[in-house]
C-alpha cells in the first residue's frame, strides 16, 4: 500500500483544531478573497474538472449537480448541507464537524458562491450535540472574522449559514426528505421530477451536499484539481460513463477490529488493507466472516471478497449496493449472520418513513419474520419470502420513491444469498420439527368490538 | 390556554428571520419547548401552531413523525440516556448493555425511572462507532462503555 | 395530434392535454389500478399500485426504448410516442406484491365492514391479488375512533393513501386530518379538540378507497349492493351539484357526489349530502285537501274549519274550478320546481285566468356564499332553480318580478285567488307575511310541510321532494342539468309535474323530456335544452352567445 499523508483529517489532532486562529495558521481561508472575485461558473468548473463525487452515499458528480441549477435564476438559491449522518457505522462527518469545522465552513462558502446561494442550511442530526456546539462556535467566529455575512472579504458575495437540528430520523438523510423536514413537515421524500436543483427547498433551486464533500471542495480550492485527480482510481477508459473515483476518502472502520476509527485513504483501498493496515486486524485474532463495505444499507462482502477496492464501483462488482458512506463494519466469524440481519431489518423497519407501501410493509414484515426465525420458529420457506421482499422493494425495481428500501433490501439479499447455508442450519437447528412446514401460521382473532 | 412562557415564545420567534416561512420553524420550536418542558403537550402544540400560523394538526403530524418528542403523558426524565443498538455497537455488546441497564434500573427502553430522574432509550446509531458500544447522556457522548462504566455514569447522574 | 401507445393500441390525445398514464390508459379502455392518486388532489405516488412499464417511441425511426424499471402511472405524464404497458408479467407481479403488502396488517373484516361491495382494496384483491396469505402474522386489531360529527375512522383498515389528509389540506383548507407516527405505525388522526367538522367533511368518506372512513349517517344502514343509483342534482343550494341518489325500495340511503367538471368536480358539501332526511320526515303533508270555507269567509271563532280530502283525479278539475270561480289569479312559481314543471304551471295558470299574475316563489337565502381553497363554493341561495324559473317566467311576460312583488300584489288586493308552490325542506314563511294572503277567496298552497301560509290555505296540496321529481334545473352559473326521478313520493302524493300535466289535459304519463323539447322549441333563451342532455348539463349562456 502506497504511503498517503492525510489531508482532510490533517488537522484533527492539533490542539484547538476547531478554532479559527488555528485553522488560519494552517493556511485556511487564505485564498477565499481571491476565489470570491472569480466568476461563480469558473469555481463550478474547477469542481467539475476535479471529478469530485458526492461523499454522501450515491456518489453523484458534485460539479455536475451544481450545473443543473437554472441559469439566471433571480434567486434565492439554497444550499443544504446534509449533516444527518445516520447510516449505521458512519461517523466521518462528525469528526470533520467536531475537529475541523472551519474546513467545512470554508467549503460551504466556496460551494455557496459557486452555486450563487445566499443562504446555507446545515441539517445536523440531533445525536451530535458536540458537533452542534463546535459548528455553532465556528460559524460565530467566521461571522466575526468577516467570512460570513454581508459582502464577504469586500466582495459582492453575501452568505448566511444556519444550523438546523434534526430529530433522530434516518430518512432526513435522503435529500428531499431533508428538504421536507427543513420546511417543517414530516420527512417524506418527494417524488422526482422536479429535482431539487429546479424546485427544492421552499420551492427554490436547491443543492444538497454532504459535509465531507464540503471539506473536499475546500481542499480542491486550495490544492488544485491536479492534486485531487492524482489520488484515487482513474475513470475506466473503456466505460465512457464512469466518472472515476478520485480523491481522498474518509473510511469509518468499526465492528470487530482492534483499532476502530475514521481513517483517510485514497479511494480504492481494499477492505483487507483497511482492516489490516489501519484497523490492526480483526479483533481477538479472529477471522472476518463478513464486512459491510459502506454502511449497513450497502449489504455484505464475504471474507473472500475483501480484496475488492473500496471505490465507487468496487462494491457493486461483488453484489453490494455500492460504496455508500464508506463505513466499513467488520463482522467476525463468531457472530451469527441471523443476528446481523435481524439488526439490519430492525433498523430499517424503525426508519422507514412509511410513505410507499412496499417499503412500509416490506421492512415491517421482514423484521417480524426475522424475529420469528431468531426465536426458533423459522421455516426454510421464509428465506425465499425474504429474498422476494428484497428483490421487489426499492427505487431500483421502481417500487419506491427513495432509496431507503434498496438499503433495506441489500442486506437481506446479500446475507441470504451469500450465507444461505448458515441460515438453513440455524433454522433446522432451532426449529427441528417445523422447519419444513410451508403453511403460514395464521390464527386470526378479532380484538376489540365493533 | 397558553402554556409557553414569554421567554420560550421569544426564543421561538427569534428563529423566524432564519427561514422564509414560519412553518420551517416547526422543528426548532419543538426542540426549544421539548428541552425546556421535557415534553410537548397538546396545549404547547396549540401555542406553537398559533405562533407559526399553522393548524395544530400540522405541528402534531410533523412532531410524531420523528418518534423523538415526548407528549405530556410520557415526559422525559431529568436526564436522557440513549444506548446505541445499531450494527457497530451491537457487534460489541450494545444490545446486551441496553438490556442490562434496562434490568438494573427497572425501565424498558423508552421509559422513565419512577423518580423521574432518568429516561432510558435505544438509539439507532449515535455515530460514535469507533467507541462502540456508546451512550449519549444528554449532550455528552460516552464511548467504549460496559455495564460497570455505564452504571457508574448513570449513578453519578442520579445521585447528582 | 400526439399519439400514445397503450398495450399496443394507439390512441390520440389532445395537443394541449396534460394527462398522466392512468388517464391516457383509461382512454384506451385500460384501467390502471391505483389508490393514492385522485384527479382532484396532488400527486404523491406513494401507494405504488399504479406501477407500469413505460417507454418512448422514436418519432423518426419508430424504435421503442423502454424505461428499465417500473414507474408510477400517476406521476408519469404522457406525450407523443409514450408507450404504456399495463399488463406485463412484471406489472402484474408488482400489483400482487402491493396487494399482499397492504393486506399484511389489514383486519380483513369484510363481513362487518360497511365498505364491502364497493371497496377498492377488495376489488383489486380479486383482480390483482393472490389467493394465498403468506404473511406469518397471528393477530390483528380492528380499532375505531371518532374523528368528527360525521365520520368514524376504522384505524386498522387504513392503507395510508393519505387522500383524506390531502383533501382537508388542499380542498377544504381546514387541515383537521393528519398522519401520526411513521413507518408501519402510521395512523390517520385528528388533533385533540379539533375534530373533522368542516362543511365538506363527508367527501373524505367518498375518497377513502377502503373501509377506513365511515359515514356515520350511512354506517350499517344498508349493504351497498342493495342500493340503486339515480343521477340527480342537489337541491340544497343554487350551486346545483351533480349527485347520485342511492336508494332502495323508495327510501334514500345516501347521496354521493357525481363527477361534473363544470359544477362540483368530485365534491359536495355536508348540507347537501345529508339534506335528504326531510324526504322521509313523518310530518310531511301527504293528502290533498280542501277547506270548506274560504279564508276570506272563515269564522275566526271556530277551532278547526271543516276539511275534505280530495282525490287527485278530482283535484285536477276541482282546483281549476275553484280558482277560476274566485277571479283574478296570482301564482308563485317555486324555485324548487323544475323548468318543465314551472313551464306547465304557468300554462295551467294562464288557462285558468288568461291574465294570471305570475311571479317567482320565495327564494331562501342563508348568510353569504362560502368558498373553499379547492374552488368549491356553497351558495347562500338555498334553492336549485331560480334561474330556470326566471327564464320560464320571462317567456310568459312575467320577467323581473320577485316573491316580494307577489306578496305586495296580493296585499294590495289585486288578486282574488293565489296558488303558491313551495317544496321547501324547512320553515320559510312567517305569520306576518302569510297574513297578506288572508283576504283571498281561494288560496292553494302546495308544499312539503305545514307552514303559517299552509294554515291559511283553502287548498292544501302535498309537494314532492328533490329525489321524487324529474326534470331540469338551472344553477347559479346558468348550467342546466336534467335528471330522472330516483324514488316515488310517499303513497298518495302526485309530483307537481304529474298534476300540471293532467291539468293541461295531456294524455298518458307525465313525460318531462317531451315538455323540455317543447320549451326548447319555443324559446331562443332555452334552445340549449333541445335534444339529449349531457350528464354534466349544458350552459344556457354559451348557446345564446353562439
Amino acid at each position: 500500500m502506497p504511503q498517503y499523508e492525510p489531508v482532510l483529517l490533517a488537522r484533527i489532532h492539533r490542539p484547538d483544531s476547531a478554532t479559527i486562529d488555528s485553522y488560519r495558521a494552517d493556511g485556511g481561508y487564505q485564498r477565499l478573497g481571491d476565489i470570491l472575485r472569480m466568476a461563480p461558473a469558473d469555481v463550478t468548473n474547477v469542481v467539475k474538472d476535479s471529478a469530485l463525487r458526492g461523499r454522501g452515499g450515491a456518489g453523484f458528480p458534485c460539479g455536475l449537480k451544481w450545473t443543473f441549477l437554472p441559469k439566471d435564476h433571480p434567486g434565492p438559491i439554497y444550499l443544504c448541507i446534509n449533516a444527518d449522518e445516520s447510516e449505521p457505522g458512519t461517523f466521518n462527518n462528525r469528526i470533520l464537524m467536531e475537529d475541523d469545522p472551519h474546513q467545512v465552513i470554508e467549503g460551504i462558502i466556496l460551494s455557496a458562491f459557486a452555486t450563487r446561494a445566499s443562504t446555507a442550511y446545515i441539517y445536523l442530526r440531533y445525536e451530535y450535540p458536540q458537533s452542534w456546539h463546535r459548528l455553532q462556535a465556528a460559524i460565530d467566529e467566521a461571522y466575526a472574522a468577516g467570512y460570513l455575512g454581508r459582502n464577504i472579504r469586500g466582495t459582492a458575495f453575501s452568505l448566511d449559514i444556519y444550523l438546523h437540528r434534526g430529530a433522530a430520523a434516518y430518512i432526513c438523510g435522503e435529500e428531499t426528505g431533508l428538504i421536507e423536514s427543513l420546511e417543517g413537515k414530516r420527512a417524506w421524500p418527494r417524488i422526482k421530477p422536479p429535482f431539487p436543483a429546479i424546485e427544492g427547498l421552499f420551492h427554490k433551486p436547491t443543492v444538497v451536499n454532504t459535509i465531507e464533500t464540503m471539506a473536499c471542495v475546500a481542499q480542491i480550492a486550495r490544492r488544485g484539481v491536479e492534486w485531487f485527480k492524482s489520488i484515487g482510481v482513474p475513470a475506466d477508459p473503456a466505460n465512457p460513463r464512469d466518472p472515476g473515483s478520485y480523491g481522498p476518502k474518509l473510511y469509518c472502520l468499526s465492528g470487530h477490529v482492534e483499532k476502530p476509527g475514521c481513517y483517510e485513504a485514497p479511494l480504492g483501498i481494499t477492505a483487507r488493507e483497511l482492516i489490516d493496515h489501519f484497523g490492526g486486524g480483526v479483533w481477538k485474532g479472529r477471522k472476518a466472516k463478513a464486512v459491510i463495505p459502506g454502511g449497513i444499507s450497502m449489504g455484505l462482502m464475504t471474507q473472500s471478497e475483501l480484496d475488492t477496492p473500496l471505490d465507487f464501483a468496487g462494491p457493486g462488482r461483488v453484489g453490494c449496493l455500492g460504496l455508500g458512506t464508506a463505513a466499513v463494519v467488520v463482522i467476525d466469524d463468531q457472530t451469527s449472520i441471523v443476528d446481523f440481519l435481524h439488526n439490519s431489518c430492525r433498523f430499517f423497519a424503525h426508519e422507514s418513513c412509511g410513505q410507499c407501501t412496499p417499503c412500509r410493509e416490506g421492512t415491517s414484515w421482514s423484521l417480524r419474520m426475522l424475529e420469528r426465525i431468531k426465536a426458533g420458529k423459522g421455516r426454510l420457506r421464509d428465506l425465499d419470502l425474504l429474498l422476494e421482499i428484497g428483490n421487489t422493494m426499492g427505487m431500483m425495481p421502481g417500487s419506491t420513491i427513495c432509496g431507503l428500501a434498496d438499503g433495506a433490501a441489500w442486506p437481506i439479499k446479500n446475507a441470504i444469498k451469500k450465507f444461505r447455508g448458515e441460515f438453513e442450519d440455524y433454522i433446522k437447528r432451532t426449529n427441528p420439527s417445523g422447519w419444513m412446514v410451508t403453511d403460514p401460521v395464521p390464527a386470526l382473532q378479532i380484538v376489540g368490538a365493533h | 390556554m397558553r402554556v409557553l412562557t414569554e421567554e420560550l415564545r421569544q426564543r421561538i420567534c427569534a428563529e423566524f428571520p432564519k427561514y422564509p416561512t414560519r412553518r420551517a420553524v416547526t422543528l426548532p420550536a419543538l426542540h426549544i419547548v421539548h428541552d425546556a418542558l421535557r415534553a410537548v403537550s397538546t396545549e404547547a402544540i396549540e401555542d406553537i401552531a398559533e405562533l407559526l400560523e399553522l393548524h395544530p394538526s400540522d405541528v402534531h403530524d410533523t412532531m410524531t413523525f420523528y418518534n423523538f418528542f415526548r407528549d405530556e403523558r410520557h415526559p422525559l426524565g431529568r436526564d436522557r440516556v440513549w444506548v446505541c443498538r445499531s450494527i457497530s455497537c451491537m457487534l460489541r455488546g450494545g444490545e446486551e448493555l441496553l438490556e442490562e441497564l434496562s434490568g438494573k434500573y427497572g425501565v424498558l427502553p423508552g421509559q422513565t425511572t419512577a423518580d423521574g430522574r432518568m429516561t432510558l432509550e435505544f438509539a439507532e446509531c449515535l455515530g460514535a462507532c469507533e467507541g462502540a458500544p456508546c451512550l449519549l447522556v444528554n449532550d455528552e457522548c460516552h464511548r467504549d462503555m460496559d455495564l460497570s462504566s455505564a452504571t457508574r455514569l448513570i449513578d453519578g447522574l442520579v445521585s447528582g | 395530434m400526439p399519439v400514445v401507445i397503450v398495450d399496443g393500441q394507439e390512441i390520440e390525445i389532445g395537443a394541449d392535454e396534460r394527462l398522466n398514464c392512468i388517464e391516457a390508459a383509461r382512454r384506451a379502455g385500460k384501467e390502471i389500478p391505483h389508490y393514492c392518486w385522485h384527479p382532484g388532489l396532488s400527486v404523491v405516488a406513494s401507494c405504488r399500485m399504479c406501477l407500469i412499464e413505460t417507454g418512448q417511441r422514436d418519432a423518426a425511426t419508430g424504435k421503442i426504448s423502454m424505461v428499465p424499471k417500473l414507474v408510477p402511472g400517476c406521476q408519469t405524464p404522457v406525450k407523443d410516442g409514450t408507450v404504456i404497458v399495463t399488463e406485463s408479467p412484471l406489472v402484474k407481479e408488482s400489483r400482487a406484491r402491493v396487494e399482499e403488502a397492504l393486506l399484511i396488517d389489514h383486519p380483513i373484516d369484510c363481513p362487518l365492514c360497511d365498505k364491502a361491495g364497493e371497496c377498492i382494496l377488495q376489488d383489486y384483491h380479486f383482480e390483482h391479488g393472490q389467493a394465498e396469505r403468506r404473511a406469518d402474522l397471528h393477530a390483528f386489531t380492528s380499532r375505531k375512533r371518532d374523528v368528527g360529527p360525521t365520520v368514524t375512522l376504522f384505524v386498522d383498515r387504513c392503507i395510508m393513501c393519505t387522500r383524506c389528509v390531502r383533501f382537508t389540506r388542499e380542498i377544504s383548507g381546514t387541515s383537521e386530518l393528519m398522519v401520526t407516527s411513521r413507518g408501519a405505525k402510521e395512523e390517520i388522526d385528528v388533533f385533540p379538540g379539533h375534530p373533522l367538522d368542516n362543511k365538506l367533511s363527508g367527501n373524505v368518506v367518498d375518497l377513502c378507497p377502503v373501509g377506513a372512513l365511515g359515514d356515520k349517517d350511512f354506517l350499517y344502514q344498508q349493504r351497498v349492493w342493495f342500493l340503486k343509483r339515480e343521477s340527480n342534482v342537489c337541491g340544497g343550494c343554487s350551486a346545483g351539484c351533480s349527485i347520485s341518489t342511492e336508494h332502495n325500495q323508495d327510501a334514500v340511503y345516501r347521496l354521493k357526489p357525481r363527477e361534473n367538471p363544470h359544477v362540483n368536480k368530485w365534491w359536495i358539501c355536508d348540507d347537501g349530502r345529508y339534506g335528504w332526511h326531510h324526504l322521509h320526515d313523518s310530518s310531511r303533508i301527504l293528502e290533498a285537501s280542501r277547506r270548506l270555507a274560504a279564508p276570506a269567509d272563515r269564522d275566526r271563532g271556530s277551532l278547526t274549519p271543516a276539511v275534505e280530502t280530495i282525490e287527485w283525479a278530482d283535484v285536477v278539475t276541482k282546483l281549476r274550478d275553484d280558482l277560476k270561480a274566485a277571479g283574478r289569479l296570482a301564482v308563485a312559481v317555486s324555485p324548487m320546481l323544475t323548468v318543465e314543471e314551472a313551464w306547465m304551471l304557468c300554462a295551467v295558470a294562464r288557462s285558468i285566468d288568461p291574465e294570471a299574475w305570475l311571479a317567482p316563489g320565495f327564494v331562501p337565502v342563508t348568510g353569504s356564499d362560502e368558498s373553499f381553497p379547492g374552488g368549491f363554493t356553497i351558495r347562500a341561495e338555498k334553492c336549485p332553480n331560480r334561474r330556470g324559473v326566471e327564464e320560464v317566467l320571462a317567456l310568459y311576460g312575467a320577467g323581473g318580478r320577485s316573491w316580494n312583488d307577489l306578496v305586495a300584489h296580493v296585499a294590495a288586493g289585486h288578486a282574488d285567488a293565489a296558488w303558491i308552490t313551495g317544496g321547501y325542506p324547512g320553515p320559510w314563511i312567517d305569520t306576518a307575511t302569510a297574513e297578506s294572503f288572508a283576504g283571498l277567496r281561494q288560496l292553494a298552497v302546495q308544499d312539503l310541510f305545514d307552514s303559517p301560509l299552509m294554515r291559511l290555505a283553502s287548498w292544501r296540496l302535498p309537494a314532492s321532494g328533490f329525489a321524487e321529481r324529474a326534470g331540469t334545473w338551472v344553477n347559479v352559473a346558468h348550467r342546466a342539468q336534467s335528471f330522472g326521478q330516483a324514488i316515488r313520493p310517499p303513497a298518495g302524493v302526485w309530483p307537481e309535474g304529474r298534476l300540471f300535466w293532467n291539468m293541461l289535459g295531456r294524455r298518458g304519463l307525465y313525460d318531462p323530456v317531451s315538455v323540455r323539447q317543447q320549451i326548447a322549441g319555443s324559446s331562443a333563451a332555452l334552445a340549449a335544452l333541445a335534444g339529449e342532455m349531457p350528464a354534466t348539463g349544458v350552459d344556457l349562456r354559451i348557446h345564446q352567445l353562439a
